[in-house]
């Protein structure tokens, strides 16, 4: 093999796709390098880690075609390590690739690449859908990290994408809050739901292209396609839990509050919240005022009013605060609206103005 | 193991696939892996995580997985890769022995279920002497070239005569020599099971290609084959098979082909066809010789008087041979020493023999009903030729399996002369010898005695 790519372009390129190999140790050597193949198709990289996956074409000179597997920590070091302007070249003879580039010579020891296994593209290419991938891109990254960190109930460490009638619709939660947000689609026939691993979702999210990318599924595997990059996940095999059912249909009082004066607030009684990270929320609704207290014994108590449209009765309730800045993160919109169901019924949060999200938030214990 | 349960069985894999794979690509690709079910239809069913695992899986470890499976039985026919629901994907954990006790090494004893052979048959501990030796040699002959030399090896001798350790240790060294190479070992008994099995279920095509599968085959007792025409006729086409393809058969009997009671002709004389070795009497050294082996395996030493008293204690069977000096062996167990002849003596007087108790009249009703005459004409004093023989014949099996003594023959057969009783006998004797028919005849009136 033998290829010559722009030093920044690889640079780029690896960076990216050696996010995709395997970084536990102990693996196939395999799974832990990045596979250079270059060919009729062009120069291509590629990289998996069984969860997920990757193939990535660069733009560059091939002069001699050939495949060869390095190990992705040392090509990514080795990439990040180039800088300037320029070309760098590879060339693969016997078990070693010589990068050359600039003044330097290196010579990589390779990885037998027998042992890299195909990446499985989903076997029915009918259910896709096509959408830019920044907006997928902002979507997973907002939504994905509401999912449970822990693998024991798979569906709900995994991100839920539904498709139907032109809405995408991800959602995400961890069984304390629940995170929802809608994207309209152009093309409207699609129908299915997937649900796909939260982390291979935000390592995919790291990944995809700003460009039009195509997603395809079947009920294992998923696909995202654009711009000559081609990611692919492993679907959570799950039921999801029917989570429409768990939002309150009604509101014993809402509020009506400034994104910031909420967000201000919010961070400075969080400094006083104690070990259970508690703030309690009063709706005061004769004075007007949202009010947040915390009280922690060791550091003392602080209190925020924030003046709001409120309507309903008056009711206290209490929060895990972090879960309540999360929605922050969610939203762009200027004003929030907090309506609460009653004591021990969740919160839900939603942007004035932005019908996209909704945010379900569980109380705690009083 | 159980082939029936998909743990034990996912488990049996793993350890044939751990031995073929390096560590690394065991656990990348084995770790999460279990069986979900085995189909009715004889399909394994593997769960695997995700689409990558199962496109590799096709890719890379069918054909090996396939392998195991068939090798573990031919029942298993396919093996498909599901995907299976996340919470499925671990297998319920085994209970542990939480006692802390520890094992009984029940592991070298298990019979290997892929070949039937148990492991502790081996040409090692058989012991070679004048009685056996040919059919030792014949055997080795057989594993230096198998199909080629002696085939089929047909190896017979009456129970107890070390016919199953030979042939299984046929099995064994084949096994050795040949890891790629099937070897299969099963009664005719299980052979007859296996068929109606096969017909009842409506899969008797599959039932002639497991047997078709084999590079040596190994039938123990087809004696029990008599009468059983259908499945005669299965194994006279299994035999053709495996013969034209120059496969290895071994069978043992308790008697000759020939002798066989109620076989095809067809059959009988391919079982013939190769050599048919005879294991005698073992003589009184090779007796002592196995008594001072078998006792030596369990780690005890006898004086050579006791060898000697054990040896002669019985005729025949070394199966009994073998009872006694593992009586004697748990005798010298229990007590700390090794036991002295009187010892010995009074521990194995359970062994001595029970007399065979026969009665003359169901003797003589047996060799009547066998030659189709009257029993009454026995006592008569008629001298018709078709009388005269079977009246020969019922004296002389009296003396010689009986020990009845010549008087009390005569006395009971119509009050004759003990000479004239000693006379027959010894004609039957001599004529034994010279007139394979006669043989032939005495052998099954004795398996209808018995």
């Amino acid at each position: 093999m033998r290829i010559s790519i722009d030093k920044k372009k690889l640079s780029e390129a690896v960076h990216i796709a050696a996010r995709f190999a395997e970084r536990k140790a102990g693996s196939l050597p395999a799974l832990s390098s990045v596979l250079i193949l270059a060919g009729d198709d062009g120069i291509k990289l590629r990289a998996t880690n069984l969860e997920t996956g990757i193939d990535l074409k660069i733009e560059g000179r091939c002069d001699g075609e050939g495949v060869v597997a390095v190990p992705a920590s040392i090509l990514s070091q080795l990439a990040s390590s180039l800088s300037g302007e320029g070309v760098v070249s590879l060339e693969s003879a016997g078990e070693t690739l010589t990068v050359k580039a600039d003044t330097g010579t290196s010579s990589v020891k390779t990885v037998p690449y027998d042992d890299f296994p195909s990446i499985p593209f989903p076997e029915d290419q009918r259910n896709h859908i096509t959408l830019p991938g920044v907006v997928l891109k902002s979507l997973f990254s907002a939504i994905a990290p509401c999912a449970s960190p822990s693998t024991i109930r798979p569906e709900l460490a995994s991100l839920y994408l539904s498709i139907e009638g032109g809405t995408l619709t991800a959602v995400a939660t961890d069984s304390f809050r629940l995170a929802e947000k809608k994207v309209s689609l152009s093309n409207k026939g699609t129908q299915g739901v997937v649900l796909i691993p939260s982390k291979n979702a935000l390592e995919i999210a790291q990944a995809l292209p700003d460009e039009e990318v195509v997603m395809s599924f079947d009920d294992h595997q998923c696909a995202f396609a654009g711009n000559g990059t081609l990611l692919v996940s492993r679907l959570t095999n799950a039921a999801y839990p029917d989570y429409r059912q768990i939002i309150p249909k009604d509101a014993v009082a809402e509020a009506m509050v400034l994104r910031r004066d909420f967000e201000n607030a919010l961070r400075r009684v969080t400094i006083f919240s104690d070990s259970f990270q508690k703030i309690r929320l009063d709706f005061d609704v004769k004075a007007k005022r949202l009010e947040l207290f915390a009280r922690n014994a060791d550091v003392g108590e602080s209190s925020e009013a924030l003046s709001a449209q409120l309507e309903g009765s008056a009711l206290e309730i209490s929060f895990n605060h972090r879960y309540l800045a999360a929605v922050l993160g969610l939203t762009s919109a200027e004003s929030l609206s907090l309506s609460a169901a009653g004591i021990g019924r969740p919160l839900v949060i939603r942007g004035v103005g932005d019908a996209s999200l909704l945010y379900l938030v569980s109380p705690m214990n009083q | 193991m159980d082939k029936a349960n998909p743990r034990e069985l996912w488990e049996y894999i793993l350890t044939q696939v751990e031995l073929s794979i390096s560590p690394a690509n065991f656990n990348t690709w084995f770790r999460d892996s279990s069986i979900v079910k085995i189909g009715e239809d004889g399909i394994v069913y593997i769960g695997v995580p995700s689409q990558f695992f199962k496109d590799w899986y096709l890719k890379k470890f069918h054909t090996l997985l396939l392998k195991i499976v068939r090798d573990i039985s031919y029942e298993f026919r396919n093996i498909e890769y599901l995907i299976v629901k996340d919470e499925r994907r671990k297998p319920p954990r085994e209970p542990r022995n939480e006692r802390g006790a520890m094992e009984l090494p029940l592991d070298e004893f298990y019979i290997n279920k892929s070949d039937n052979l148990n492991p502790k048959y081996t040409f090692d501990t058989f012991v070679i002497g004048s009685f056996n030796n040919l059919a030792y040699a014949a055997a080795q002959a057989v594993i230096q070239r198998p199909g080629i030399t002696y085939n089929p090896l047909f190896i017979y001798g009456d129970t107890g005569r070390g016919k199953t350790h030979l042939i299984q240790a046929i099995g064994n060294y084949f096994k050795k020599q040949h890891p790629g190479r099937k070897a299969f070992y099963l009664t005719s008994e299980k052979f007859v099971v296996d068929f109606t099995d096969a017909v009842q279920s409506g899969t008797a095509n599959r039932f002639k290609d497991k047997y078709r599968q084999y590079d040596l085959l190994i039938m123990d007792d087809v004696q029990f084959l008599s009468k059983k025409d259908k499945t005669q006729e299965e194994l006279f086409h299994l035999f053709n098979a495996l013969y034209d393809n120059n496969k290895q058969i071994v069978f043992s009997s308790d008697r000759p082909p020939v002798a066989i009671p109620d076989i095809a002709d067809r059959l009988k004389s391919r079982l013939a066809s190769g050599m048919a070795i005879d294991i005698g009497e073992p003589d009184q050294e090779s007796r002592a010789a196995i008594v001072r082996k078998k006792a030596a395996s369990h780690g005890v030493t006898l004086s050579d008087e006791v060898i000697e008293y054990v040896a002669n204690a019985t005729s025949g069977s070394i199966r009994e041979l073998e009872g006694m000096v593992n009586s004697i062996v748990c005798h010298a167990q229990v007590k700390g020493s090794v036991p002295d002849i009187a010892e010995v003596r009074q521990s194995l007087r359970s062994f001595t023999r029970p007399q065979k108790n026969i009665s003359v009249k169901n003797v003589v009703d047996k060799v009547a009903e066998f030659y189709g005459i009257d029993e009454n004409s026995i006592y008569e004093k008629t001298r018709r030729r078709e009388v005269v023989r079977p009246r020969q014949v019922i004296m002389y099996l009296l003396r010689e399996d009986f020990h009845v003594s010549y008087p009390t023959i005569g006395s009971k057969l119509g009050g004759r002369d003990h000479t004239t009783v000693i006379h027959s006998c010894e004609k039957i004797k001599r004529e034994v010898v010279e007139d394979s028919e006669l043989a032939k005849e005495i052998q099954n009136i004795r398996t209808l005695l018995t």
